[in-house]
């Protein structure tokens, strides 16, 4: 076991604004310890890991109480730049990731403040770029990137200073099946190099076989589980490490015959090539295909955003399009006054207050909800809204094991009434809820099937394919 | 002459200048000769479009403005088209130094002109909130569109209420999460910070520095006859 390079005894803190927190964590890393900080959502992995690089009490107001070392220095005497020159730290949100919107000045960013010449500058960015395969990445827009390549260069961009510990907050949400894989990858060979890992997430998948110990986060306290053997036979849903051997009930329901909307020949720039699909009512259709293969696209175009440069689509209305981010999507006063700007109709809307349990939050004001009551909240709109098509932009990123079971029966519940669409990275939510998978790669529709036992592997080898395509 | 590159500290300090000038010397000779002053820039850098519409701009302003002038009932409202009138010429300069600069390079020119460090952390802080905030402002009128309930001059207390309404309280969490992302990154090092993108001082930028100054040096003796 290698040198203690954090410690905690007894660390506590609670949020001014709200109860969530952490109680009385304590527990010791050592150098080189790939640690997996998982738990259901609103455990506390984010307040962990914000009092790991100081963000609290920095910047987050609330009680902290406890003691933090750090190499055996207490964090009370260091400055944030200080703590930051040693540990990494990986946001999930690029809006926290990134200060500057150019790669080769975010990666330079860490340089700049701690004073680096331009000659080290240079040097430095010649290593990482070596070292993280950045060669097609510099002097880019952000905005360009795809996710897979955006969490390279945030990897990169927070290895820098040459920092021997990286937090790593939910990397997987954004990321498809390959690049997961990539990911988990590149974890293994940092942890190979004496680089302390500490990633926090739902989902593990891509770090199977190299856990070295899970801290298990329930309701603000943690429970260490001393290998991922042990983790694995603890009972928590940990069966998510192995995809492909899930064992889950493929839906009956067919859809009707009645078509909601009908792309024929549909072509964008060089992103989507001659798309021919039929949606139906009553089916759910899951897309499916690597980052930057032309899905949200697609989304955009259905919804009208965007005009192809060839092709026709038929609908009757444009679809109600549920994005990742609720917080965009909100406009009412309350939960009650969101529900009747999508339509005036008491009865109905008293009905879903109900089912999605939001009636007692019916005067609440749509932000002051929590994220799946959001997530609950567009749903119901989705169900009040008759339109033809609605459409779900990655629901599950983000969301523990139990709100992804959650969401998916929601799902499920949206009648026959109209055609479901769901963008997805999530090989067990797409098992939930699919009816029928659309794989989309170089912009064209390479396979479309619905899903049973039978056309199984047919999906398998979908996702095997697009981890073998990120090296 | 897209390729002609200015020192943003010459558009930063003519920027702080400018509008501040008005105390001093009077609008009617200080206001043509910053019009036709930015004018040029824009042509300078070649901004050839953007010319044509601050021509367009200036002479719209100045049609309301003498238009509430003739009226009797609006003349109250002249005064402030007058005022919008004056400071357009430094909107036009604001323009050119923010899409003409990466927020990384506006950052090093302001650390060159040795102000104070907080100073410079926040300013870093809030260039980089704009382009975030305008981006925010584009998801949202799309999510309007998309809900049925976009900006319509029919209702336009409740359009602007649902435009306004989330932007506000988008305001908190971003600032919180632009002001992460800085500090995790060192942003707060007492180091001097250093630019990877340094730029000379060239004689382009102190002859145009000394035209603008020697311009309003003259404007002003002009003026005080």
């Amino acid at each position: 076991m290698g040198r203690k390079v954090i410690e905690a005894a007894d660390l506590s803190f609670t949020y001014a604004e709200s109860s969530e927190g952490i109680r009385d964590v304590s527990f010791e890393i050592y150098e080189g310890e790939l640690i997996l900080l998982t738990g259901d959502s609103g455990c506390g992995k984010s307040t962990l890991l914000k009092c790991l690089n100081g963000l609290i009490p920095e910047i987050n107001e609330g009680e902290l109480t406890g003691k933090l070392f750090i190499h055996g220095k207490d964090y009370s005497g260091l400055k944030m730049h200080e703590l930051n020159s040693d540990i990494g730290s990986v946001f999930q949100n690029p809006r926290s990731q990134f200060f500057t919107d150019n790669t080769t000045a975010e990666l330079v960013f860490p340089m700049e403040n701690y004073g680096y010449s331009k000659a080290e500058m240079d040097e430095h960015l010649e290593k990482l770029t070596e070292e993280f395969s950045l060669q097609g990445l510099l002097d880019r827009s952000i905005f360009t990137l795809s996710s897979g390549e955006r969490q390279m260069v945030a990897l990169a961009s927070s290895l820098t200073m040459d920092q021997k510990i990286l937090l790593f907050d939910e990397p997987s949400a954004n990321l498809d099946y390959g690049n997961a894989m990539k990911l988990g990858r590149l974890i293994g060979r940092m942890k190979k190099e004496g680089i302390t890992v500490i990633v926090s997430d739902h989902r593990f998948y891509y770090l199977n076989g190299i856990i070295d110990r899970v801290f298990f986060m329930n309701e603000g306290t943690l429970n260490v589980y001393d290998s991922e053997e042990e983790f694995k036979c603890s009972g928590y849903n940990a069966r998510s490490f192995d995809l492909f051997s899930l064992d889950i009930t493929f839906k009956e329901k067919t859809g009707s015959a009645e078509t909601a909307a009908n792309m024929s020949g549909v072509s964008y720039k060089d992103i989507l090539k001659d798309i021919n699909l039929e949606l139906r009512k009553g089916e759910t259709t899951v897309i499916v295909g690597p980052n930057g293969a032309g899905k949200t696209t697609l989304a955009k175009i259905l919804c009208k955003s965007i005009k192809p440069d060839k092709g026709s689509i038929k609908m009757d209305t444009i679809p109600f399009f549920i994005m990742q981010d609720p917080d965009y999507q909100l406009f009412g006063t309350s939960v009650h006054n969101e529900l009747t700007i999508v339509k005036k109709d008491e009865e109905k809307i008293k009905g879903y207050l109900e089912r999605f349990n939001l009636y007692k939050y019916r005067h609440t004001h749509p932000f002051d909800l929590s994220g799946g009551q959001k997530q609950r909240l567009q749903i119901s709109m989705a169900m009040l809204c008759d339109k033809d098509v609605i459409i779900f932009d990655e629901p599950t990123s983000g969301l523990d094991v139990s709100s992804m079971l959650r969401v998916s029966g929601e799902i499920n519940e949206l009648g026959s009434g109209s055609s479901v669409v769901v963008i997805s990275h999530d090989y067990e939510f797409i098992r939930h809820v699919a009816d029928r998978i659309v794989y989309i790669s170089d912009g064209r529709v390479q396979n479309d099937f619905r899903l049973n036992s039978e056309t199984l592997p047919l999906l398998n080898d979908i996702f095997i394919r697009m981890q073998e395509e990120v090296k | 002459m897209k390729n002609f590159k200015l020192n943003p500290i010459v558009l930063i300090v003519i920027n702080i200048l400018a509008p501040s000038l008005y105390i001093f010397i009077k609008g009617s000779y200080l206001q043509p000769y910053l019009a036709v002053f930015c004018g040029v820039m824009l042509l300078l850098v070649g901004y050839y479009k953007r010319f044509g519409l601050y021509i367009l701009g200036f002479a719209v302003l100045y049609g309301v403005y003498f238009a509430c002038l003739v009226v009797p009932n609006l003349k109250f409202i002249a005064m402030f088209f007058l005022v919008f009138t004056q400071t357009f010429p430094c909107f036009m300069l604001a323009s050119i130094l923010i899409s003409r600069y990466s927020s990384a390079e506006l950052l090093s020119a302001l650390e060159d002109m040795h102000l104070p460090r907080v100073l410079v952390v926040a300013a870093t802080i809030t260039l980089k909130y704009i382009p975030t905030f305008g981006r925010e402002f584009g998801y949202i009128k799309e999510s309007m569109r998309l809900r049925g309930i976009a900006f319509t001059l029919k209702k336009p207390i409740s359009s602007f209420r649902y435009f306004v309404a989330p932007q506000l309280f988008r305001c908190a969490a971003l600032a919180e999460e632009v002001t992460a992302a800085g500090m995790v990154k060192g942003i707060d090092a007492p180091a001097k910070r250093s630019s990877y993108y340094e730029q000379k001082f060239r004689f382009t930028d102190t002859l145009i520095l000394t035209v603008f100054i020697v311009g309003v040096a003259g404007v002003g003796i002009w003026a005080g006859k």
